[in-house]
């Protein structure tokens, strides 16, 4: 027994030297994972800034159609240039049956000789100023959308300030009128929930997410390497004429995959706390607080998958006779992996039902939210520890069959 | 009388529909130097992976004796074999010294043993300065001796080599040849597979030759050159293989599936020659 752990721990060293000697699986496993929330939570928002500065600096030409007899609102001249819209008058149509009614003008706006047309038309009404209107635009133009934006907010401005004046000449304030009934104070404040809950909550949304995918698509490139790799470069044939059993040889390069895909999960996650803590503004939300038990059961539950997804991934990649040949199996049984994941944000915890933590995949997933949120439900919690360590089993045991094919040293090179 | 390490004994081998080895019958003795010769796809690679225990025999044992006598199944007495695989199976991002390591370990032996060993074989072979260099930049003789190294660094009693002079210059080469000699005269069994009927004739003690999976011959070379009245080694191995070789030595098995999905998407016309001279 001694022995056999003895050349399980020199595979598994000897595949992480491997692997520490190769910088580029470094940046792929480690640097990249670190890096990525940090980078999205900082870069995003500058690059979105950046974009929505672009478009607010960019003139847009507009052309303003009125009703014949009808005059130009004064309420509208100083908004349009606030907005930067270059502003052309011209007379309406007649002849339109609606003001929605494109026309001729269609052409124009999306020819892009006009970036929208706003067309006006006053209304008689007993108490007060009304307009018809509408705007002429091209939903496929992002200058032609922005125009349209921008037209929207001016025009709401405008309709408040009439509302407003309404209001006013009858003696009427705008709560009495339009808001009968009001929240008072601030909205966020009667939220009960801790910031340290809210955030739980919320990552409970996205982290099993991120385990699983990052879990099954970091443990590829691993598993490829480790085994259709060395069939292909011919070391596996030499590694075989040693004393070590095939089962070893699994074990130790399970170990070596799992520490590998582990720490890029851990990787990930930590960059994904560092942003939160550091890079996202303090009243979005915090850190959340986890009981013991929840650490623990959602450190179990990310172990438990690892199991599972390494140990398919390698005996998937096994079967293989080249690299290219395991890429192929491998890539889409990724979505395998993450589908489900995906589908496990949606569930409704309250009330759910108990089979979905026998799922595959799906247990891990609603685990690991679960303790995001400090539920700790006892049945829950054996039906997801039991089942995940029978699918982890069920995985290795057929990964181990999968190492005593006696083609194991045959490669396609 | 010597003492027979390993026995093959009726042994066959098939892949498939294949017979890729056909009922040999072999003992190989300590001290023995056994050159086994074939043309392509005779069944060398198959029987040196039966002797290591990489694949079953179909029919038959493969046995390893001990001093008492005692039979044990190959694949349980690894430790007393040393295999240099013809594709030599280093890891390039390690030292020559880390794959000798990995190895000797895997064989339960003691890193400083290992070391000790490794650093006078490699004196022998000329190359104690390029132990702890990573092997991805070393030539394929370089990789020939590493690899030459590491299956002898737990001091096994029996060493299968595949092709250990392939790659190597003239001056490698010899050193290689006169290492295994010396190995033989200390009591260890080698077998010594090969393309090179002069090579197997400097080296070898006797010869067995394979051809279409099946035992050929096996004696020392005057023995064979006498049984065939030939002057040669190489006229003895036409005398005895005369027949057409086959094609394929150990074709990987392929599921139904593959087979009738290679056969639709196989051409099966010769393509066009002669330009457009009729056109």
């Amino acid at each position: 027994m001694r022995d056999a752990f003895s050349r399980i721990w020199t595979v598994a060293t000897k595949e992480l030297l491997d692997f520490v000697r190769d910088w580029r699986t470094l940046v792929a496993l480690v640097l990249v994972p670190l890096l990525i929330f940090p980078l999205f939570f900082i870069a995003l928002p500058l690059f979105l800034q950046g974009e929505m500065a672009e478009l607010d600096d960019y003139q847009l030409d507009i052309e303003v159609q009125i009703a014949d007899g009808d005059i130009m609102p004064e309420a509208l001249t100083q908004p349009f240039i606030d907005y930067h819209l270059n502003v052309t008058v011209t007379t309406l149509d007649s002849q339109l049956s609606n003001l929605s009614e494109s026309g001729t003008d269609a052409g124009r706006v999306r020819s892009g000789q006009l970036h929208a047309i706003l067309r006006l038309q006053e209304t008689d009404t007993n108490s007060s100023e009304s307009w018809n209107y509408a705007v002429l635009y091209d939903g496929t133009s992002e200058l032609s959308s922005e125009a349209d934006a921008r037209l929207y907010l001016i025009l709401s401005g405008w309709e408040k300030q009439i509302i407003n004046q309404t209001l006013a000449d009858a003696n009427l304030t705008r709560n009495e009128a339009l808001d009968p009934i009001h929240w008072d104070g601030d909205y966020a404040d009667a939220n009960v929930a801790t910031s340290a809950q809210t955030a739980g909550f919320a990552l409970s949304m996205f982290i099993p997410m991120i385990v699983a995918i990052w879990t099954a698509s970091s443990a590829i490139q691993p598993s490829v390497d480790l085994t259709a790799g060395e069939r292909e470069r011919g070391t596996m044939e030499a590694l075989l004429c040693t004393p070590t059993r095939r089962v070893e040889l699994l074990y130790g390069k399970w170990v070596a995959v799992g520490v590998v895909a582990a720490t890029s999960v851990l990787f990930q996650l930590m960059g994904l706390l560092f942003a939160i803590a550091f890079l996202m503004p303090p009243e979005t939300f915090g850190l959340p607080t986890l009981s013991a038990w929840s650490v623990v059961s959602l450190l179990l539950s990310v172990l438990l998958f690892a199991i599972f997804v390494v140990a398919i991934e390698l005996a998937l990649a096994v079967r293989a006779h080249s690299v290219k040949e395991a890429g192929t199996v491998l890539g889409p049984i990724v979505i395998a992996f993450i589908v489900p994941a995906m589908f496990a944000q949606f569930v409704n915890l309250q009330g759910i039902e108990w089979w979905w933590f026998v799922a595959p995949i799906f247990n891990v997933c609603l685990a690991m939210r679960e303790a995001l949120l400090n539920i700790n439900d006892l049945t829950h919690i054996a039906l997801w520890l039991g089942s995940s360590l029978l699918y982890a089993l069920l995985a290795v045991t057929w990964a181990a069959r999968q190492f005593q094919r006696e083609d194991l040293v045959e490669s396609i090179s | 009388m010597s003492q027979t390490l390993l026995s093959i004994r009726e042994v066959s081998k098939n892949f498939g529909d294949v017979e890729a080895l056909k009922s040999v019958t072999l003992d190989l003795n300590r001290g023995d130097i056994v050159g086994l010769v074939g043309g392509n796809g005779a069944g060398k690679t198959t029987l040196l992976r039966l002797l290591c225990g990489l694949y079953k025999p179909s029919v038959g044992d493969v046995v390893f004796l001990d001093e008492g006598g005692v039979e044990h199944p190959v694949h349980n007495v690894r430790s007393n074999l040393g295999v240099v695989p013809e594709s030599t199976g280093l890891y390039a991002r390690l030292t020559a010294w880390e794959n000798i390591r990995y190895h000797s370990r895997l064989n339960n032996i003691s890193d400083e043993a290992a070391w000790n060993r490794t650093i006078r074989l490699a004196r022998a072979l000329d190359m104690e300065d390029d132990l702890q260099r990573p092997t991805r930049g070393f030539s394929r003789g370089m990789r020939q001796k590493t690899a030459l190294l590491r299956a002898l660094s737990h001091d096994p009693d029996i060493l299968l080599l595949d092709e250990p002079t392939g790659g190597l210059d003239v001056t490698s080469a010899r050193r290689v040849r006169d290492l295994v000699r010396k190995l033989g005269e200390d009591g260890r069994t080698v077998i010594y597979s090969t393309h090179q009927l002069n090579e197997a004739e400097q080296v070898c003690d006797r010869i067995v030759i394979i051809h279409n999976g099946t035992l050929r011959a096996d004696g020392a070379p005057k023995e064979l050159m006498n049984n065939t009245n030939t002057d040669s080694l190489e006229d003895a191995f036409v005398e005895l293989t005369q027949d057409a070789s086959r094609d394929v030595d150990s074709p990987e098995p392929e599921s139904k599936f593959q087979q009738l999905w290679s056969r639709l998407t196989t051409r099966k016309k010769n393509p066009p020659v002669g330009g457009d001279e009729n056109a």
